[in-house]
């Protein structure tokens, strides 16, 4: 006679460690995530909905976050067609220097962005080494909105590339050569075949370059003007109104970029969730 | 904010004594303090708005004002402090006397000397060797930093407005400005013009700032204190010509390509990046560039009309914690006023008031000319928020058209 085994009293999941690893992850994410964003959203709360908009809603503030935004955007434009070759001229081209410029792709890393800003500056304005070759050309880089793309660009960089890199190593030739056997033309190959692959890493790398551009601070302000209306960044207001001791204020812009950046990167998902389905894989 | 508190909190770590158990009298202890209440030995105190007062047990006295020395008591500060004592394997260290100077950014060099000078002379008159550090960068960051828990005991800002600042959150007292001689200001100094070798633009006034083709350089009046003496400077000259000051300030600022958040930025900005014709800078500031960047590259223009910049220094009160301390601190600031004092701060171009024991030459090298103090333009508790305040007249040159 066969027995059934006694259902156990309590249900454990078939992952081991559960548990333990959703608590510590969940404890960290608190700590170093949701407090300070908890703390920025509680110091709104007690300004007030109506102060808070009277602060952001200024013809400086919003062409400050227009001008955060805007460029951000390019510059992540920029790093995810240049990243994306990048990655794949790294892992499928076999070249002298190769291992060297791979690690050179961590640099905007690990470079301190105060010292990256002011090697920027230093290169591109008028008296130097670039700068003194656009000037002859008539363009002006440093202090100027290309000067805070240039920088912008730097710092977002790596994101893309280490992010697609991994995709690249995993696509097969043979699905290339299985694409032209079966008389696809290379371009044919590249929009049907390979970059539905890279697509998800690619906006994933996109997303984070951009946020990671909104952000900065320590690069831009040494090459931009830092002018009103013309080349001051959202981050810098900031810390104008902290200059001020006005820290409801700051709360309220930093809220408001934020909120914006929340957007942003929602509609990333949101692409990336439809590019999945419409492909079909994950 | 939290960053310059635990800033404050990092440079020693005394751990909290051992309590006298036998007699032990809690008198006062009726209300245990909710808001932290940190003091920590050394020179490290966060603050908080509490009074939990028992002299015996040496627990910390704090209100508005005044503090009175004591031994951590709230939990989280000690706490945290003690975290990051083991975080970042900062060993308890207890050193007899230590003094911390928060300045602003140009007095590098001037308090890098300064402070030798007075370690060697407190030496001399029989005390243990302190411990002197300087922590300098924008004046209005300071400050902040300051309020937000900074240990400074002792504050060399660049303008009064930000010491206030410093007063009005209960770390010292308000008249402060009254303790010392000269408006509490060791030194002074003035705004000049610093041009290319040769003076192509030919500058020679505050007029000529607004010519077609000029380039100015000046950090932002919101960010740097220097700036805001740039400001002025130029607002003093239009009104004494007979100009709209509102007017000619906005136009000045018209003809700035790069705003940099502090003096020392736009000393760059001038000097190494080959950006604008003219900077202005702190006196001090300039002559410096001179001697660094080399005499022929640069020229200084001395303008008709400028102002009186007084950076005031003071005692912070609420971070002093042993009356040892108080001794070195007051004796470093009457150091500033002593003719060695002075004498460094003519060699570090300041003009400074007792020149007996400086060298004739620092001391000639100072051009006469008109200066106006913040006193004229009715002081920095009107000026502040009237020039520079959100949505002040500085504000108001930058609007779209």
């Amino acid at each position: 006679m066969l027995r059934t085994p006694r259902p156990p009293l309590i249900h454990r999941s078939p992952m081991p460690g559960l548990g333990l690893t959703m608590g510590i992850t969940i404890t960290m994410l608190s700590l170093v995530v949701l407090l300070p964003i908890g703390a920025l959203l509680a110091k709104g709360a007690s300004f007030g909905l109506g102060n808070m908009w009277d602060v952001v809603n200024r013809e400086r503030v919003w062409a400050a976050l227009f001008l955060s935004f805007r460029l951000s955007f390019l510059a992540a434009c920029f790093n995810l067609v240049f990243g994306v070759i990048l990655a794949w001229v790294l892992t499928r081209y076999r070249f002298p220097g190769r291992r060297l410029l791979d690690a050179a792709v961590d640099l905007p890393f690990a470079l301190p962005t105060a010292v990256a800003g002011i090697a920027l500056t230093a290169l591109y304005a008028p008296n130097g080494a670039f700068g003194a070759l656009a000037k002859e050309l008539g363009v002006k880089i440093a202090y100027t909105e290309w000067g805070i793309l240039i920088a912008l660009i730097f710092v977002g960089l790596p994101f893309v590339t280490r992010t697609v890199q991994p995709v690249v190593e995993e696509i097969d030739r043979e699905v290339e050569e299985a694409s032209a056997t079966l008389g696809a033309s290379r371009l044919h190959t590249l929009r049907r075949v390979i970059w539905p692959m890279l697509a998800p890493a690619a906006l994933t790398g996109f997303a984070l370059a951009l946020a990671r551009a909104v952000g900065e601070y320590g690069s831009v302000i040494f090459i931009a003007g830092n002018i009103p209306l013309s080349t001051e960044i959202a981050p810098l207001l900031i810390v104008i109104q902290l200059e001020e001791f006005n820290y409801d204020a700051a709360a309220a812009i930093g809220i408001a970029m934020l909120l914006i950046s929340f957007a942003m990167l929602l509609v990333i998902n949101l692409i990336q969730i439809w590019s999945r389905r419409r492909i079909g894989h994950v | 904010m939290t960053a310059h508190t635990l800033l404050g909190l990092v440079p020693t770590f005394a751990p909290r004594p051992p309590r006298d158990q036998g007699a032990q009298k809690p008198r006062h202890q009726q209300e245990t303090p909710m808001t932290t209440t940190v003091t920590i030995t050394g020179n490290i105190t966060a603050q908080g708005k509490t009074a939990a007062h028992q002299k015996d047990d040496r627990v910390t006295t704090v209100d508005g004002g005044r503090r009175l020395t004591g031994w951590p008591i709230a939990l989280k500060g000690a706490l945290s402090a003690l975290a990051l004592a083991t975080l970042l394997g900062v060993a308890p260290a207890a050193r007899a006397e230590s003094l911390l100077n928060v300045s602003y950014d140009p007095t590098r060099e001037l308090y890098r000397e300064v402070n030798e000078a007075f370690a060697a002379q407190w030496q001399a008159q029989g005390n243990p060797a302190p411990g002197i550090e300087t922590s300098h960068g924008g004046s209005g960051a300071q400050a902040r930093a300051v309020i937000d828990g900074l240990g400074a005991q002792v504050v060399t800002l660049a303008l009064a407005s930000d010491i206030d600042k410093i007063a009005a959150a209960g770390k010292l007292p308000a008249d402060w400005q009254a303790k010392r001689p000269h408006n509490s200001s060791p030194y002074t100094s003035t705004i000049v013009f610093l041009v290319r070798e040769g003076n192509p633009k030919g500058i020679k006034d505050w007029g000529d700032l607004v010519k077609d083709g000029v380039e100015v350089v000046t950090p932002n009046p919101k960010t740097s204190g220097g700036a805001r003496w740039n400001y002025l400077a130029a607002w003093a000259w239009a009104e004494k010509n007979g100009k709209d000051p509102k007017a000619f300030v906005g136009e000045l600022y018209k003809h700035v390509p790069v705003l940099d958040s502090g003096a020392r930025g736009s000393t760059t900005t001038f000097a190494q990046r080959g950006i604008g014709d003219v900077l202005l800078a702190w006196e001090n500031e300039a002559y410096l560039a001179l001697k660094e960047l080399g005499e022929d590259e640069f020229d200084i223009v001395v303008p008709s009309v400028s102002v009186l910049a007084e950076p005031p220094v003071a005692l912070v009160e609420g971070n002093i914690t042993s009356e040892d301390q108080r001794k070195l601190a007051e004796a470093y600031l009457d150091f500033l006023y002593a003719p060695e004092g002075q004498a460094l701060a003519f060699k570090h171009f300041y003009r400074a008031w007792d020149s007996s024991k400086a060298n004739p030459e620092d001391v000639a090298r100072f051009p006469k000319l008109d200066l106006v103090d913040i006193a004229s333009f009715g002081g920095w508790a009107k000026v502040q928020p009237e020039h520079f305040g959100d949505g002040g007249i500085f504000d108001q040159i930058y609007v779209a058209k």
